[in-house]
């Protein structure tokens, strides 16, 4: 058990039925409404899907319980790595066994003129500055050098696994320590509370939110340019601070951000109306405010606008009114803001257009909190660390060992690297080499300057 | 504009690239490849130059945003990054036989882009959900992922079929004579992802922050998240298969194949077939 809980064998399968169970939630709608179910699935089929999660398939318990055993694979693999990652964090041996050495690498083999103490100098300092700087052993006649680079990369997959575990409980500290909900407030009102997007719950901020304004402009295409929601935190009475939400610039206080999520028009202020009167073909401009009497001059009706509809049926705004005689209703109106044609094709005294008005808008705000926000982001840089030191560092090492026999030095490199092996092999070739020109340029100078 | 003119001169280009790298593989001179790369260069650079233009005409137009906001954008902006990326391979390997099977797919969006009636070249204002510095980041790295693994599928395609004709090529010394040894192909397939693979990490993490900033939620398992997540999936996979279970050769080709045409499904299938926040990038 606890070796296949361990095994990349268990990793592999993992990610397969989480990516294909993952389709399955792509192709099923989430959340929806039963009436929407019901429109694309037969009610048995809906009950089954239903029974099985898969509706919210992604907070359903199967699902959770596929991340949980993914990270405790995670988990359980790591642990059982590490003694063999250990081993490359105590120091190795400078001097190999006979075994050892032929088990790295074929080695390069090169005699220098020089004494095994010379040699030795010279490789040593080489090393320092064109690798790493190695430790040394010195015996007599005998030199042994070992130096290392991009060691971390050994725990590169540490760096990535842990910070997938990290992510998770970002996420798990969101779920339970933060909420999602939402609020409409109207121009001019407050909201010390607001809805949660999960169940009928109500969540107290701790503060109300003013809306002082909600403005909306739109491009020459007609396409929107920016919402913009202009708000007051209050504490008690105490007004706290006055700025603006746009979509991608959400206000955080305390803790809570409030997002620009959608906006409508709650009442009218105040309408002006063309009036046209048909048999006189005269025409008025009328300030009304709805629900309010107002009379149309010169005639014995005067009009009322009783409802505002931000959007009829499709057809956009319109209100509905009545035509008065003195006292008495005459007709039933409906006016439509953006097809006059409408009114002007039905019977009636008058013909209506509107021409402007004046709203009150609402602001529809999301509003978060989330205190597992900051580990999910520590969590993502831990992966990116992770991913470089895997991918684009590699743990290169580098033994050394030189043998003095008569008048020369015979030196011996091998190394390994445990990952590309072919770029390593050139960088032990140009070692090789700047050890070889350091020491015949050596010779020259000495025998330039040498009373020959 | 004239942009969007350029654009459809760059899809003849590299449609006489791919003619040419195909040449190349056929007769085997090295003046044919020397050719084959320098018009790839040129296209880039056109098509580099039409990318800039049509950042600048936003601006005329009075709206200025860069030219990574719709799916002919997108489109363009994914076939110039398999071309570039194919080109920057060709450099550091010495070697033009992949040219032949990566550039067909810089072809194939840049045509798609200028041809389909579906995609419109028109340049559009930014609506407010796009106007962020995240979009630049976000789509930049993913796209680069999207094209390192396109270039990965290719050199898959070349392995597969240089597996397949193994035998006959020996004795017969054809085209495929060209392609390199099984083992270099087997490695630049896991080289290549292993450049995508990151990208794509940084890429839906960038779409997460942003999505944290636009709708408060870094993670709502929209069908586009989901299915990059499905694609990461599926290369991690790959990475781990390869890695820890020391899986080579034609397994791994058709993992990479596999992880492909998600990246196809994670782009359009996602846009055209299912809706979702991205709505708005079709």
């Amino acid at each position: 058990m606890r070796d296949f809980l361990s095994s990349v064998r268990l990793t592999i399968l993992l990610l397969i039925v989480l990516a294909v169970v993952s389709i399955f939630g792509t192709l099923i709608p989430q959340n929806a409404t039963p009436e929407e179910y019901l429109r694309i699935y037969k009610v048995s089929t809906y009950k089954i899907l239903r029974i099985l999660g898969f509706l919210d398939m992604y907070h359903a318990g199967w699902f959770v319980f596929l991340l949980a055993l993914l990270s405790l694979n995670l988990m359980v693999c790591s642990l059982r790595r590490w003694p063999s990652i250990r081993k490359f964090f105590s120091l190795p041996e400078i001097k190999l066994g006979e075994g050892q050495w032929k088990g790295i690498a074929p080695a390069r083999r090169f005699s220098l003129s020089l004494s095994a103490r010379d040699a030795l100098a010279e490789i040593q300092s080489i090393l320092s500055r064109t690798f790493a700087k190695p430790r040394v052993l010195q015996e007599e006649g005998l030199g042994y050098l070992f130096a290392e680079k991009g060691k971390l990369s050994r725990l590169g997959f540490y760096c990535i696994h842990l910070s997938i575990l990290v992510i998770l409980l970002g996420a798990m500290i969101g779920s339970f320590y933060g909420f999602r909900g939402y609020v409409n407030i109207t121009e001019g009102e407050s909201a010390d509370r607001v809805f949660l997007r999960s169940g009928q719950q109500v969540e107290p901020l701790g503060f109300k939110v003013r809306l002082d304004q909600f403005s909306v402009s739109f491009y020459p295409t007609g396409a929107p340019r920016e919402f913009k929601s202009t708000v007051t935190i209050l504490e008690g009475s105490q007004k706290v601070l006055t700025e603006p939400i746009r979509v991608n610039e959400p206000l955080t206080y305390k803790g809570i951000s409030l997002y620009q999520s959608s906006y409508g028009v709650a009442s009218v202020e105040k309408a002006v109306l063309d009036v046209m009167e048909r048999s006189s073909r005269r025409g008025f401009a009328l300030s009304l405010q709805p629900g309010a009497r107002t009379e149309i001059p010169g005639t014995p009706h005067s009009l009322v606008l009783d409802r505002f509809i931000p959007d009829l049926q499709g057809m956009g705004p319109a209100f509905q009114g009545r035509l008065l005689e003195g006292e008495r209703p005459v007709e039933d109106l409906v006016i439509l803001q953006n097809h006059p044609e409408f009114i002007s094709k039905m019977p009636g005294r008058y013909e209506f257009r509107v021409r402007e008005i004046q709203p009150r808008y609402y602001s529809g705000l999301q509003v978060n909190k989330d205190p597992g926000v900051w580990v999910v982001w520590a969590g993502c840089l831990l992966m990116m660390a992770g991913f470089y030191m895997t991918f684009f560092m590699s743990h290169r090492r580098i033994w050394i060992r030189m043998m003095e026999k008569k008048e020369e030095t015979q030196v011996e490199i091998a190394g390994s690297s445990h990952r590309n092996r072919s770029e390593f092999e050139k960088e032990m070739d140009r070692i090789g080499q700047a050890v070889k020109e350091a020491v015949s340029s050596a010779k020259k100078k000495s025998s330039a300057g040498g009373p020959s | 504009m004239i942009s969007p003119k350029l654009v459809s001169a760059v899809t003849f280009l590299y449609l006489f690239c791919t003619v040419v790298y195909f040449t190349y593989l056929a007769f085997r001179a090295e003046r044919l490849g020397r050719l084959a790369t320098g018009v790839a260069w040129i296209t880039l650079g056109i098509q580099t130059a039409a990318i800039l233009l049509r950042w600048v005409e936003s601006y005329q137009m009075g709206f200025g945003h860069a030219p990574l906001s719709n799916m002919y954008e997108s489109l363009v902006f994914f076939s110039w990054c398999i071309a570039l990326l194919y080109l920057l391979w060709e450099r550091k390997l010495k070697s033009r036989v992949i040219g032949a099977f990566a550039l067909p797919f810089a072809f194939a969006f840049n045509a798609y882009a200028s041809l389909a009636p579906g995609v419109s070249a028109r340049i559009d204002p930014l609506i407010p959900a796009l106007q962020s510095n995240w979009l630049h980041a976000h789509v930049i790295t993913c796209f680069l992922a999207y094209a390192s693994f396109a270039i990965s599928c290719a050199v898959s395609i070349v392995y597969l079929v240089k597996l397949k004709k193994k035998g006959k090529m020996e004795k017969e010394g054809g085209m495929a004579g060209l392609f390199p040894d099984l083992d270099s192909l087997d490695d630049l397939i896991y080289r290549t992802i292993v450049v995508g693979f990151p990208l794509l990490t940084i890429g839906i993490v960038t779409g997460a922050a942003w999505a944290n900033y636009a709708w408060g939620a870094y993670w709502s398992w929209d069908p586009k998240e989901t299915w990059s997540l499905i694609t990461w999936f599926v290369y991690a996979v790959f990475l781990h298969a390869r890695i820890t279970r020391d899986w080579r050769g034609k397994r791994t080709a058709i993992l990479s194949l596999i992880g492909f045409v998600s990246v196809i499904f994670t782009y359009f299938g996602v846009n055209y077939l299912l809706s979702g926040l991205h709505s708005y990038a079709s």
